[in-house]
């Protein structure tokens, strides 16, 4: 081996092969080699990256932890089954309190809690620019690849997307929920809309209803649109163990006491019930402020015995609420999609639900029954429901849904999408300002501002602090092990 | 760009469904865009198409009450330039009163004693009470120039025209079924204040009184009566409101050139011009419905 490398040059300048000679060779041949092997895994390394196509995504919203709903747990599992696939998942939100700065969750999760308060419904202020250094300060830190932005509602969504726009990465925007056209306030948030899907790369949406609504509020081609729904986590909602008896019949029902979630509707409907079944028992969890005339609704007609009022009840005890019962009922006005269904219909409960937006898309017909949202629909749906209960078994439901819905389908879908949006082409300023002046006469003209002055803030940023100078993150492997994703409430900080 | 998999011709494609469960469609992309997309999105369901000739007979309420108001406003300037003095401006009182009474009592469906006497108490202490404030407000005003009194008397006047409830009456006639709305209860207030404005700027007490009572009369009560005529009958609230026009282009052009030229445009503006341009934007409404809007309750929610 020496005698390869002992070449012209050696034997001219050592004519003798010395000790130390062999001995600087060998370790000059050694660095050499493993230089060239490291090189040549970096090669493999990346040709398996690629092949793998292991994405470093970034979820951004205002929504997360300690905050419980649909677009938390949304964000929650999805990136718990996306680190289980291998890829790297970072998500950014506002602080909560005093929960501000890095936490890390189940599975290796990093979530940036960046010190902004929320100053109207859990949005933070509006800055147009205020997010771009921090922004941009993680991005380069973990060496994002994606940026996924949920909720339409969300202000920081909103601004990040359009921060990662100017810096030229790659955007996902999933909207969960369903809008109207008409009030001022729709009219302004469809704007804003428009204004971040002018320039998205994918969009997912939660259901084929919010598809189409989705595409007449920001005019995206319905191509660019894909309908990926949210899931539950079956190990976490299962039947009882023993099933209940059929002589009285329990009706849950689990929502905000809003206007939204059809508490009217409630107050209309759950008289009748009592009057026609004299068997029928109502279990009401939850909180607002339609709560008091449920309250009254109770007192009038001398229901205390048969409508327990059971308060704001914690997400950890939400199953052990609808294993007493056995329907489900949902009241709502409108639902992008509903997950309390999904719930209910893991823990073997039968649902009674008003058609309204993507609730009819939600469970197969012989596990739902729909009514118009008026009350005596509502009270024929009911009636309907205990007809057809005997017939149903909650474990064989509770199958069904295991292979109806899971998180892991859901990740893998949205891997397609993120795929797709890291083919796309990269375009330069003045290409995506053309797509910025279709959105109005006045709008298109304002937004093109917005954008150049963004990128001109970049600019300066990046003469500021240069992104050389931000350090860059090792990423840690965690060891997983083959058990189920935790359940989020069992969290600890 | 939805891939469809072209696979064996003896393996026929189920088809695709608009549901969310079981995962991925078979032979589907999640942008797969079906012919039934956006099918039950219903446009301009609401719309009421509507026809010029309506519409420019309806803009005649809104140019009979602008009359009304130059007509206000020329009484004002009378008094303040002391062309009429009180005694004849207690008669206009005293008139007005009368001929709004008849056409109460003429247009009404049951002649009611009751009511009669009910109108006659409520008038008479109004009156009384409008007397003895009136010499607060002979002095409210006094610090102030007058040349904020009148720029503040224009502006609240263009708020009492902007905010007006042109199509009913904020002073609830007997049987209505609507409250009167924000807008309205504000436009009725501007119009009180700018009336206490000019009062405070007359010499006499009784002046004062004379003023108030007939600015009062007409804005609190001229929308009542327009509105019990419109409701007797259409022909005859067109021809009190030419007749009105005449009258108060005639008083204006005595009174002050521009101010006709203004007045003339403005009626030309609304009975003309308006009607033409809302039939040209009519065309672009676009109202959109489908599935995704939030359900509306078919019952009223009694607190």
């Amino acid at each position: 081996m020496d005698s390869h490398w002992t070449g012209s040059d050696w034997t001219k300048s050592s004519p003798k092969l010395t000790p130390l000679a062999v001995y600087v060779s060998c370790r000059t041949f050694l660095l050499i080699s493993y230089c060239f092997l490291v090189f040549i895994r970096c090669l493999i390394s990346k040709d398996a990256m690629d092949g793998q196509r292991r994405h470093r995504i970034l979820m951004v919203s205002d929504f997360f932890y300690p905050n419980f709903g649909g677009v938390e747990n949304h964000i929650y599992y999805l990136s718990q089954c996306l680190l289980k696939l291998g890829h790297k998942v970072v998500v950014m939100t506002h602080a909560y309190g005093n929960r501000s700065g890095v936490r890390y969750m189940t599975g290796g999760l990093k979530v940036y809690y960046i010190p902004w308060r929320p100053f109207l419904m859990q949005n933070t202020l509006p800055t147009f620019y205020g997010t771009l250094p921090i922004l941009r300060t993680i991005l380069i830190r973990e060496r994002i690849s994606l940026v996924h932005g949920h909720q339409a509602f969300s202000t920081l969504c909103h601004e990040a997307l359009m921060h990662a726009r100017t810096m030229g990465y790659k955007v996902v925007f999933t909207d969960h929920s369903l809008y109207g056209f008409a009030d001022v306030g729709s009219i302004h948030m469809n704007k804003v809309l428009q204004f971040t899907l002018a320039d998205v790369n994918q969009a997912i949406c939660v259901s084929h209803t919010s598809k189409e609504n989705t595409v007449l509020r920001s005019g995206l081609p319905p191509e660019k649109v894909f309908v990926i729904p949210n899931a539950v986590d079956t190990a976490m909602f299962k039947p009882a163990q023993t099933r209940l008896s059929c002589d009285e019949i329990v009706i849950v029902v689990i929502s905000r006491l809003v206007y939204r979630k059809g508490a009217d509707l409630l107050v209309e409907v759950i008289p009748e019930v009592c009057r026609f079944y004299p068997n029928v028992r109502f279990i009401i969890g939850g909180d607002g402020p339609k709560r008091v005339r449920i309250e009254e609704m109770r007192e009038k007609n001398s229901l205390q015995d048969r409508v327990e009022m059971l308060g704001a009840v914690p997400h950890a005890q939400v199953r052990s609420v609808l294993i007493s019962g056995h329907i489900f009922l949902n009241s709502s006005l409108t639902e992008a999609f509903c997950i309390a269904i999904l719930e209910a219909a893991s823990c073997g409960l039968l649902t009674v639900s008003t058609r309204v937006g993507g609730v009819p898309e939600v469970l197969p017909d012989d596990m739902i029954v729909l009514a118009e949202p008026r009350p005596s629909d509502m009270v024929k749906a009911i009636k309907k429901a205990i007809h057809i209960l005997p017939k149903i078994d909650p474990q064989v439901m509770h199958l069904r849904m295991k292979s109806l819905y899971s998180w892991h389908d859901v990740a893998r879908r949205t891997e397609v999408v993120y795929d797709r949006a890291l083919r796309c082409p990269t375009e330069d300023l003045l290409e995506r300002l053309s797509r910025y002046l279709t959105c109005g006469a006045w709008a298109g003209k304002i937004f093109c501002l917005v954008m150049i002055i963004n990128f001109l803030l970049w600019k300066l940023l990046q003469l500021w602090q240069p992104s050389k100078d931000i350090e860059e993150v090792p990423d840690i492997a965690l060891l997983h092990d083959q058990r189920e994703t935790t359940p989020w409430d069992s969290v600890e900080d | 760009m939805e891939a469809k998999v072209e696979g064996n011709p003896l393996i026929t494609q189920s088809k695709w469904r608009k549901v969310a469960y079981g995962g991925m469609q078979p032979g589907y992309d999640d942008n797969y865009t079906d012919e039934s997309f956006l099918e039950d999105m219903v446009m301009n369901a609401n719309v009421v198409k509507r026809d010029i000739v309506k519409v420019m007979r309806d803009s005649v309420s809104i140019s009979q009450y602008i009359c009304v108001v130059a007509l206000v406003v020329c009484v004002w300037t009378y008094t303040l330039g002391a062309t009429i003095d009180e005694t004849s401006l207690l008669l206009l009182d005293a008139g007005l009163l009368g001929s709004g009474f008849l056409v109460l009592l003429l247009t009404a469906r049951r002649l009611s004693i009751n009511l009669l006497s009910h109108y006659l108490l409520k008038i008479s202490f109004f009156i009384s009470g409008l007397y003895v404030l009136a010499p607060i407000y002979h002095t409210l005003t006094r610090s102030i120039s007058s040349d904020s009194i009148w720029a503040l008397t224009v502006s609240l006047l263009m708020v009492h025209l902007f905010l007006h409830d042109y199509s009913g009456s904020t002073i609830r006639p007997p049987g209505a079924l609507k409250n009167p709305t924000l807008t309205s209860n504000i436009s009725l207030n501007a119009s009180i204040v700018a009336s206490v404005l000019i009062a405070s700027r007359l010499p006499s007490r009784l002046h004062v009184f004379a003023i108030m009572l007939f600015s009062l009369q007409v804005f609190l009560f001229a929308p009542l009566v327009m509105y019990c005529i419109k409701k007797y009958s259409f022909g005859l609230h067109l021809c009190f409101s030419s007749l009105l026009m005449t009258v108060t282009l005639v008083l204006v052009f005595t009174l002050h050139r521009p101010l006709f030229a203004l007045l003339l445009g403005l009626l030309v503006f609304v009975t003309v011009v308006c009607p033409f341009w809302l039939i040209r934007l009519q065309e672009y409404k676009f109202e959109i419905n489908g599935p995704w809007d939030e359900a509306k309750l078919c019952f009223d929610i009694t607190e």
